[in-house]
């Protein structure tokens, strides 16, 4: 239980507060900025990068999950989040990562499943 | 992981649980946060949260749900959280329904350049705008609408810093009716009002208070949560106005109305029915015509028309086709404003359908979409609520209107001020009736609902008038005008009669002895229009006596006070109650207690109660006679449809139960009154063998009721007496009647019936009226014989004094005439009272033939008009009548002296002939034939007494004469 774990916002009615559209984990614009995406950084480098966030992270999603323990959960299984940290996530996330970030993906042979729920397989 | 289908990660029967927990609603999302942190709070404590996680749709409001191996870790989650209620339950989700609480998708709003929205909030609110781009991430959209910038600003410090600060609070507070109006933007306004300074210029665009416009237009980034993306249904107004640009002729290339149907599209989808007409609009297939045949979601099979690929279908995205009209269709409104119109297609642009509005007769452009080939003429929309097109309405204390338009469930109304109002029905108060409003014009007539009237200054508007209010205003109508439905309102004293008044009008109605309330006495209340103007009861039903047929007064006699519509009030007779009630429930109660349905049966005039000749009502009233409420003008007796007598059915029989159309005693040939006389001038104790004075012994004609003459009469001992009622009970009916009292008792007892004939005495007497009565059935069927026999024998009942006897209840002179034949016109008519001083009768000659004959009988049924009668009161000198005739023989000499009595009445034939009465009631009076019928013809006094008689009591009167 001791793995990492994202910020979790102080507001949850804030109205900047961004998904990521590769993990769709919720994080303030600043926690972004701060931290970068405890999940994706690596692909995404948002960290210290606002017009990185803008581009990778956006405030369209519908539904917030609280993955407490995502080893275990079902739901984190089925959002295919289970292997990323604790945090708030969203069900759904609209808009498709930049592209080259998807051509990222691509090179490194990972699947971008867009998290908008529309593709379905 | 990533790539396992998401099929594989279905729930099994090892994964946690969800559970479904009721929060307020709103405030989903904040439980989720506070559970995520609890849990994460309490992870290291004694007893951390054994959740596993937690979730909440927006698409599911007021609830949130929690992933957990059992309930119980659910509860001890939820405790002490503010806004949850595990207490209204902790569900459990099913298996197979957990992955579709996570798949839920909103219906996805694609925004594309070009498409419309709706802003939500804000002083744009509810405006309309156009999308001009998106940004990458989707989140903002790049906007284009028409600015609201006040041009009045309050103060003029809102231009400093400070000033900026409170005009961003004011803005925020502008409430929806304070904001300014939708106006371009227009550089010279806004410098005039805020500053050059305000304004800077770049390029083409002007920078204004941190917002930049462009062509008058401002545009302006929004974020996609703050617009409205579905059901934006811009209307055709908001569009033409985009479209149109700043000054009206700008943008022309704009004017592409396709870019609504853009907007529309989803809404077009719905509205495609199997069966409508349709073409391609884009794509491959643009300018493919078609019908479509069946849809699924967004796709459109359609049936080319006109096309090679005929017999081939075609599929299609239903956002492609749209339908398709042809001048000439007859089309309906579906949805919008202008709903349930009906119309002819006059033209169609592309998808702008022009059509003329049935009821209106206005052009009415809506879009294709919300149209529907329909043969129905629009009906549905005249009447809304209580009120319907052309009433006249209270609107306040104030102001009346009429209703020139109804819309879907609104109204528009014309008020006396000539101001347009769009009133709902509840704004409403009451319905007037002009009818009883009286006005007029400018020459002092009367002014009549539905006269046809002119304007005799301003426009000199011509039109019908539907209505007049407090004598001063007239609402006309005109079709030929276009504004407001063809109603406008004008001053009754301006206004001239276009027909003019007739002379009966002028002489009758108009007495202004009768409009002045001061002549009209205090009864008639001083109201002007209140009185008996001689207009006959506003209702025609006020007055009536009716009773009530259903409900709880059900039974109760009262008299119509006052109708409103389907309701009337009725005071009743009993309590002195008044009480409002359907008129479906009341029947019109006749003075006899018949009852008869309340309205109809109002063929004559509407005279109400009173009866049209001046006559009482009598129920046993004949002919002539008759009280309203009867067909034409029949007499109220519910048995007698002619000059029958009472109490007799409606087979016209005569109270005499052996016979037909005679009455008991009293015959109209005066006949005996031999109830067992089927022949007529029998005395009734007398067979025709004259043996015996029994009255049930008939000359070969056995009464019917009386099969056998053992059967003895009660009160006949002699015969036996089997029977107590010989004749049965019409025979005792006819026992029982007026005509034959006491004699019928005391006589048939007295005499004894078993003696022997020769002596016995009939309780009547011997001298029957058959014998000075002119009927010629009482020769053809002489009693006398045995009445030289039985000479003190009397016939029962019969009234010696009365040989003309009359049946009772009858009134008038004519009674008996009143059967056709009956009448006689004596042969020197023109000599009676009535006639002699009249002239213009026409009337030709008869019986000049013979040895006294007049010129040699040359005359013989040539016709001329009388000009003078002159009667000698002399025996020896015979009277005279100068006639002229119409074809003298002697061409220069058509005046001729004719004897009276050779003349002849020449009856009318034709309609709307002037004739004279020659008999009854209004005998001498002239007349003009209304309906001619087979053998009766109506006519109408010159005091308009409707009167129904036969062509031979009239006498056709020469037009000059009249």
């Amino acid at each position: 239980m001791s793995q990492a774990q994202a910020a979790i916002p102080p507001q949850p009615r804030a109205k900047q507060l961004r998904a990521c559209l590769l993990c769709s984990i919720i994080q303030t614009p600043a926690d972004f900025r701060k931290h970068g995406c405890p999940n994706c950084e690596e692909l995404m480098q948002m960290k210290g990068y606002p017009d990185r966030i803008q581009a990778c992270t956006t405030t369209h999603f519908d539904g917030v999950i609280g993955v407490i323990d995502p080893e275990q959960s079902w739901v984190a299984r089925w959002q295919r989040t289970s292997k990323y940290v604790r945090g708030m996530y969203a069900v759904r996330v609209k808009g498709r990562i930049p592209e080259d970030v998807e051509a990222e993906l691509e090179s490194r042979g990972i699947k971008y499943r867009p998290r908008d729920q529309s593709e379905q397989d | 992981m990533s790539d396992i289908p998401q099929r594989l990660l279905m729930p099994s029967v090892h994964d946690a649980n969800l559970w479904q927990v009721r929060v307020r609603p709103g405030k989903e999302r904040d439980l989720v946060f506070s559970l995520m942190r609890k849990a994460i709070d309490l992870e290291f404590s004694n007893r951390p949260l054994q959740i596993l996680s937690a979730f909440q749709r927006d698409s599911l409001p007021g609830m949130i749900y929690v992933e957990a191996r059992s309930a119980k870790q659910v509860s001890d989650a939820c405790h002490g959280l503010v806004g949850i209620y595990p207490s209204r339950g902790i569900i459990l989700v099913p298996i197979e329904e957990m992955a579709s609480l996570l798949q839920i998708k909103k219906q996805d709003l694609t925004v594309t350049p070009g498409s419309w929205v709706r802003i939500r909030r804000g002083k744009y609110q509810g405006d309309l705008a156009q999308v001009m781009d998106i940004t990458e991430n989707g989140e903002e959209v790049g906007l284009k609408f028409i600015p609201r910038i006040d041009l009045n600003p309050k103060d003029d410090g809102a231009l400093d810093a400070l000033g900026k600060k409170r005009k961003k609070g004011a803005v925020g507070l502008a409430s929806f009716s304070m904001r300014p109006p939708q106006r371009f933007f227009n550089y010279e306004e806004v410098v005039k009002v805020y500053g050059r300074k305000a304004v800077s210029k770049r390029n083409q665009v002007y920078v204004f208070q941190n917002d930049t416009y462009k062509d008058g237009f401002i545009e302006k980034d929004f974020r996609l949560t703050a617009l409205q993306l579905d059901s934006v249904n811009p209307t055709l107004d908001e569009i033409t106005r985009f479209t149109r640009g700043q000054d009206g002729t700008e943008n022309e290339s704009n004017v592409d109305l396709s870019i609504i149907a853009e907007a529309s599209r989803k809404a077009a989808i719905s509205v495609l029915q199997p069966g409508d007409h349709v073409e391609v609009f884009e794509g491959e297939q643009a300018g493919v015509k078609g019908t479509v045949h069946s849809i699924e979601q967004d796709i459109v099979t359609i049936q080319p028309i006109q096309v090679d690929v005929d017999g081939q279908r075609i599929q299609l995205p239903a956002r492609s086709v749209r339908k398709r009209f042809k001048p000439g269709d007859h089309v309906k409104v579906m949805t919008g404003q202008n709903a349930d119109e009906t119309g002819l297609v006059v033209s169609v642009e592309d998808n702008v359908v022009t059509f003329l509005s049935d009821m209106s007769m206005q052009e009415i452009s809506v879009f294709s979409k919300d149209l529907r080939e329909a043969a129905e003429v629009g009906t549905g929309t005249n009447v809304v609520g209580n009120y319907e097109l052309h009433d006249l309405v209270q609107l306040d204390l104030q102001t009346v209107g009429v209703i020139f338009k109804t819309e879907r469930d609104s109204f528009r109304v014309l008020d006396q001020n000539g101001q347009v109002r769009l009133v709902q029905p509840h704004q409403i108060s009451m319905r007037r009736d002009s009818n009883r409003a009286i006005a007029t014009d400018s020459e002092g007539h009367e002014l009549r609902v539905n006269d046809n009237v002119k304007e005799i200054d301003g426009e000199g508007r011509k039109g019908r008038v539907l209505h007049t209010h407090q004598s001063f205003f007239a609402f006309l109508h005109n079709r030929d005008y276009n504004e407001n439905g063809g109603v406008f309102v004008t001053r009754a004293r301006s206004l001239v009669s276009l027909a003019p008044k007739g002379s009966v009008m002028k002489l009758g109605s108009a007495d202004l002895s009768k409009m002045n309330p001061a002549l009209s006495g205090g009864a008639m209340g001083g109201m002007v229009g209140s009185g008996n103007l001689g207009r006959g009861p506003r209702d025609r039903l006020i007055g009536v006596t009716v009773m009530v047929i259903k409900g709880p007064s059900k039974g109760y006699v009262g008299t119509i006070k006052d109708t409103n519509g389907p309701v009337a009030r009725v005071e009743l007779i009993t309590g002195n109650k008044v009480i409002t009630i359907d008129k479906a429930k009341l029947k019109r109660r006749n003075p006899d207690g018949t009852l008869a349905p309340l309205e109809g049966g109002f063929m004559g005039p509407p005279r109400g109660p009173v009866n049209q000749n001046g006559r009482t009502p009598n129920p046993y009233a004949q002919q002539g006679g008759r009280t309203p409420g009867w067909g034409v003008g029949r007499t109220p007796n519910p048995y007698a449809n002619d000059s029958r007598t009472p109490a007799w059915n409606a087979t016209a029989r005569t109270p005499n139960p052996y016979d037909s159309n005679k009455t008991p005693a009293w015959n109209v040939s005066s006949r005996t009154p031999n109830p067992y006389a089927a022949d007529g001038g029998r005395t009734p104790a007398w067979s025709a063998n004259s043996r015996t004075p029994n009255p049930y012994v008939n000359a070969g004609n056995a009464t019917p009721a009386r099969p056998t003459w053992g059967g003895a009469t009660p009160g006949r001992p002699a015969w036996g007496g089997a029977s107590p009622k010989p004749g049965g009970s019409s025979a005792a009916a006819g026992w029982g009647s007026p005509q034959r009292p006491a004699g019928s008792s005391s006589g048939w007892g007295d005499s004894g019936w078993g003696e022997p004939p020769t002596n016995a005495q009939t309780p009547a007497v011997a001298p029957t009226p058959a014998f000075d009565g002119p009927t010629p059935g009482a020769f053809a069927a002489p009693t006398p014989g045995v009445w030289e026999s039985y000479g003190d024998f009397r016939t029962p009942a019969v009234d010696l004094s009365r040989n003309a006897a009359a049946t009772p209840g009858i009134t008038g002179p004519d009674t008996f005439s009143n059967q056709e034949g009956e009448f006689e016109l004596p042969a020197r008519w023109l000599l009676d009272p009535d006639f002699v001083t009249k002239k213009g009768m026409v009337v030709e000659v008869r019986e000049s033939f013979g040895a006294n004959g007049w010129h040699n009988g040359d005359y013989e049924g040539k016709d001329g008009v009388v000009l003078s009668v002159f009667d000698t009161h002399n025996e020896t000198f015979a009277a005279m009548a100068r006639v002229r005739f119409r074809e003298p023989l002697v061409a220069d000499q058509d005046v001729l002296t004719v004897p009276v009595e050779l003349l002849r009445p020449v009856h009318p034939s034709d309609k709307d002939e002037n004739v004279m009465i020659l008999h009854g009631q209004h005998k001498g009076e002239r007349a003009k034939v209304n309906v001619v019928e087979a053998s009766l013809m109506v006519v109408t006094t010159a005091d308009f007494v409707v009167e129904e008689i036969t062509a031979e009591k009239l006498v056709r009167l020469s037009p000059e004469a009249s």
